[in-house]
This record gives structure tokens, sequence and C-alpha cells, in this order.
């Protein structure tokens, strides 16, 4: 399980100022990474305690038309599993990662009531771009 | 970084950007605000995101800020946009993606005198009867052909329904239903968000708000709307939900490759946009009608919730708590509207982003009743501060496309406003001003803390000074519901 207070510290993850929504700067080593990472930040945002023994796995595929269009309908796809079926998840695997496909397996449970307080994952000024360390990317999320 | 040097002022309170700012402006951008708004203006990247917008092919004349302007994404919060047909763009991402948010307001001839004794039992009543949290779900289950009426009709399928009366229709905007809804441009995710959330309040800053009305300055149009001072009000403030939500990153996410296809340079993706007379434009306007439908919906289902929850309190307790609908706004939509340019009548675009629609009196589209005084625009101020009600005015069609700020628009990050107000000792300070709360999340009061937010005064007051609003009621709350 991943709480919103899990955020502060969370490895590969900052969060920004930005008045009215809520901005992260997001790192990984590769594009893999970089997508755990920022889907880490929507399960901390989107998470709650688990309210039922009910354990989930969603396996999805999700496209995109470069790595930025893959980011954000990588992470709208998990928004819209989360609310729709009023899950929760605390964890991910990504396969077969490229710039504009990936599959994913996510784990969580049901929950009885949504704890959601995002309403979508925006393109704001949205770069994936090279870093020392790998891939780097500042998200913005209309909360 | 921008400066006050970068302003020319144009009228005591409107400020411009000429194209000599950036040379991929199309046209200037205009601030509408007092110096100190101005000043504040120039603490996010709001200004900055204002001048992408005048990058937007076919954009009309300059781009419009308000004086609640705050930083979004892509298109700033309080801004104002007109493109022209056919071949000017409409961008998805100066709707927002809370598609037709917007706020209704009923009033009752009760006092809030009257209904004091059993204010805490209101409000408990309209929390239960009320969902709210951003993934709530509504009471009222509805079928996949219903949510296609719903997203056809708007607010007039509640009419058949016995949730509303043909008054509420006539004094909502667009009479609740804008038209060329197309459910079939609407996804199957977009369905699936919206089909349990009919009724549902939603969370960030949408609230329903009990209100006295405490001071009105134009007695004769207040009368008309059946606004009198002392007496009880209610506001309520939301949109479209997850169906509004998903049609917006659908088309954001969909017009990423279209706007390559179109060969339009932008410099931010989220304005992505096509242009009006493509079929993806068309495709999108008709989804967004279908958001617009289902929000119309929406509020009206909320205020039969609302008035089954006073009739519940109230009943043999008060002589008359009957709730009378003034008017209900949309704040984000981009709408098809003809207005004069240089003396000639054109065909535009108006994208209102955080700004409300304020048609003055003779415009051809209000109802009979409204027609010779103008429209009403109804101004929410932040947590335990005022709210006004403003009338649209002939000055509002000649200057901004007939449009007016939206509220008093944020200065403080959510993540800084809950690092500096805690929720449990807001909401004691609200108790000892004797307003009441109901909310479901301590944070996320605490994120909507006056202090995060501008003087909402203030921003009216240039509004009203400049003209493209004028003053009728002055709302201050007594009982607040959030989710």
């Amino acid at each position: 399980m991943i709480l919103e207070h899990d955020l502060e510290g969370m490895s590969g993850v900052e969060e920004v100022e930005h008045t009215a929504d809520r901005a992260f700067h997001i790192r990984g080593r590769d594009l893999t990474e970089l997508l755990r990472h920022a889907a880490q930040v929507m399960l901390a945002l989107e998470g709650g305690p688990p309210t039922s023994e009910c354990f989930v796995r969603r396996v999805i595929e999700v496209e995109g038309t470069d790595r930025e269009t893959l980011l954000v309908n990588w992470l709208n796809e998990i928004l819209y599993l989360e609310q729709t079926h009023q899950e929760t998840y605390h964890h991910c695997l990504l396969h077969d990662v490229t710039d504009r496909h990936l599959r994913a397996q996510l784990y969580g449970r049901k929950l009885h009531h949504s704890v959601a307080s995002v309403k979508a994952v925006t393109f704001h000024n949205l770069e994936v771009k090279e870093s020392s360390e790998g891939l780097e990317a500042t998200v913005v999320v209309d909360v | 970084m921008l400066s006050p040097h970068d302003f020319v002022r144009v009228e005591e309170f409107v400020w411009e950007i000429p194209t000599t700012y950036r040379p991929d402006m199309r046209v200037p951008a205009r601030l509408y605000a007092d110096e100190e708004l101005l000043n504040i203006a120039l603490t996010d990247n709001s200004i900055a995101q204002l001048v992408n917008t005048c990058t937007l092919p076919g954009i009309m004349q300059h781009a419009i800020a308000m004086p609640d302007i705050h930083q979004g994404y892509g298109f700033p919060i309080g801004g104002v946009v007109a493109t022209r047909l056919p071949h000017g763009v409409i961008s998805p991402g100066g709707v927002g993606y809370d598609i037709n948010c917007g706020v209704r307001l009923l009033v009752s001839q009760a006092t809030v005198e009257e209904i004091q004794p059993f204010l805490g039992e209101i409000a408990c009543v309209l929390y239960s009867n009320c969902p709210s949290g951003v993934g709530a779900r509504g009471s009222l289950r509805l079928t996949n052909p219903e949510v296609d009426e719903v997203l056809h009709e708007g607010a007039r399928w509640m009419l058949g329904k016995g949730y509303a009366d043909q008054e509420d229709l006539n004094h909502t905007e667009e009479f609740g239903r804008i038209p060329g809804a197309d459910a079939a441009q609407v996804s199957q995710h977009a369905h699936e968000r919206g089909r349990g959330q009919l009724g549902t309040l939603g969370a960030g800053n949408h609230f329903i708000e009990v209100d006295r009305i405490a001071e009105v300055w134009d007695h004769a149009i207040a009368a008309r709307l059946k606004i009198y001072p002392d007496n009880v009000a209610v506001q309520i403030h939301c949109g479209s939900r997850g169906l509004g939500h998903q049609i917006c990153e659908d088309y954001v996410s969909r017009f990423q490759k279209s706007v390559h296809d179109y060969g339009i340079t932008l410099p931010d993706r989220e304005l992505v946009c096509v242009p009006l007379d493509s079929a993806e434009g068309s495709e999108y306007l008709r989804a967004m009608a279908c958001a617009a439908n289902f929000a119309f919906a929406n509020r009206q289902l909320l205020a039969h919730l609302i008035r089954q929850s006073f009739e519940r309190v109230l009943e043999r307790r008060t002589k008359d708590f009957n709730l009378y609908q003034v008017y209900d706004i949309a704040h984000n939509m981009a709408k098809i509207e003809e207005h004069e340019v240089d003396g000639h009548p054109l065909r535009l675009c108006v994208h209102r982003k955080g700004a409300t629609r304020a048609f003055g009196p003779g415009s051809a589209v209000l109802p009979d009743d409204l027609r010779d005084i103008g429209q009403p625009v109804l101004i929410p101020g932040s947590m335990g501060t005022a709210s006004y009600v403003l009338i649209g005015t002939t000055a509002a069609m000649r200057q901004t496309y007939g449009s007016t700020c939206h509220g008093a628009g944020r200065v403080m990050s959510r993540a800084k406003a809950r690092k500096l107000v805690r929720g449990a000792d807001l909401r004691q300070d609200l108790k000892s001003r004797g307003i009441v709360v109901c909310a479901g999340s301590m944070s996320g009061l605490a994120e909507e803390a006056p202090t995060a937010y501008k003087d909402v005064s203030r921003v009216v007051e240039v509004v009203h000074k400049a003209g493209i609003a004028k003053k009728i009621a002055r709302l201050e709350p007594i009982a607040v519901i959030k989710g």
C-alpha cells in the first residue's frame, strides 16, 4: 500500500510548486523506471487504506505516439481503472516497454469507497529528457 | 520572466502585452486587473501561459485574462480566447478537464433567522444526501441508453423524471442543453467513469454552500431574481465529473498527433488544437457538448437533492423553504457564438477556461424574463468568504466577448496550504464565525483555506469598475459542504 505521505522521500520523485494543481519531477535510469516512478506517484495520490481483503490483479497494454504520450496515457489508464473499479494498487510490473507501447500488471485491492483525488494527468510542458542519470520529466496533475 | 514593464496600460483596469514581446504571438494579451492583482498575477506562470495562448491559429483581437487569473496547465485559469470560424482552432485544453464546471444559485424566501435553529441539521442532511469526493457515486443508477439520453438532453432529461421544473431550465445557461451532442464521440472509458456519478459533487474546490444574502446593491434587478437581504441562498459548484475528465484526456491525447497533421506549432503540448472545420474538431465539440450536458444534469440532480434535504428538515418548521433557481452558469466551456468585431457580426468559438459568460441586456439567447436586465453571473468566493451575484453588461459584449471573472483565483499551491493550515483549525475558525462545515477530508479542507486564494471582493471590484459585469448582491456563507 502506498499513501500520499510516502511521496516525500520516494526515490526518483520530487514534488515541485504549482499554484492550482500538483506537479512532480520524475527521474529514472531508463524509460521503464521512469514510467514505474511516475506510476508510484499516481498510486500514492489515488491510494488509500484497503477496505477489503479482495485482492485484484489487472493486466493492461498502453500505447502512445511517443514517450510523452505513452507516459500520460499510462498514468491516465491507472486513474481510469482505480476510479471505475474502485480499486487501489500498491505494486506494478512493467514489461516490453518501448517508446510507443507497454504491458503492465497492477496489483492491489478493492475499496468500498473511492478515495480518488486526481482528475487527470496533463501534457503541460511535458518533455521526457535525457539526463546524466537517464531520463527525467515533470508531470502536472489536475486535482 | 515577465515584469510590469512588459505591460502597456490601455484602460484604468486593462493592461496589454503587445505582440512585440514574443515573435510567435499572433495577437496581444490583455489582463483585467488593478496594480495589486497585476503584481499577484506575475508571481506564478499564469501570464506566460496567457502569452502562449496568443499563438493559437485563428485567435481574434487579443487573448484575455480576468483578475482572478492563476496558473493552470496549457491555458491559464481565468482566460478567454476567441477563435474565428471556420479555420480557427478548438483546443480541448482551453476548456479544461472539468468540462462545464459551473455554479448554480438557488434562493429561498425564508430568512436566515428562520432556518438558523436547524442549520446544523440541514448541513448534515445535505452532506449525507449529496455524495462527494472525486470518485464518489450517486444514487441514480442509469442504464447505458439512459446515460446517452442524459448526454444528449442535459438538464432537460431531468424534467421528465421529476427532478427539474421548466423554470429551472429557463434559468440555466443554454437552457441546460448544449445542442449538437453526440454520444458516439464519447469513449467507453468516459461512459464508464460517468455512469455512476450523476448527482455527485466531486472534490477539490467543489462545494455546496448555504449563504445569507448579506448586501444588495441593485434592489430592482435583485427583486427580479427573487434576491432579498437576509434571505437564504444555496450555491452548487461542480462539473462533469469523471466523464468530462476522461473526454478531455481522450482528445488531448489524440490531438497530440493531429496537431502535427495540421502543421500547427505550439509552445506547450497541452495547447494542442485542430481547426474548427476539421472532422476531429467537430468530434471534440460533439463530445464536449455531451460532457457539458452531463454537468448541467449533474447540477440539476444536486439541486433536486438539496430541495429534498430542505424539505426533510424544514417541513412544518418554517413557512416557505422552497428554493427558486436564480441561474446556472458554466465557467469551463468552448461555445460557438456570434459577436460583433469591428462593426461586423462574426461566428466565433469562445473558449472560457475559468471565466464566466456575462451576456448583457438585449441578448437574444437569454430567456424572455431576463432579456431586459442581462444574464446573472455567479462568482463564488473561497471557503468562508463572500460570493457575488453580478449581471452581464453591454460593455462585456464589446470588450470580452461577453465574459467576466469566475471566482477568487488561487495564489498558493495546495501543498503549501496543507503545510501552513491545519484542516481542523480551519474548521474551528469557521465554526467560531458561525459557519457550519461538513468535509470529507481535513487535508482537502486545508487546501481550500481562504489564505490560498486572492481576495474575491477585490477581483469583483475590478470587473465591476471595468464594466464587464455589474454588482447586484453579496452572499456570506453560513454552512459549507465539501468533498
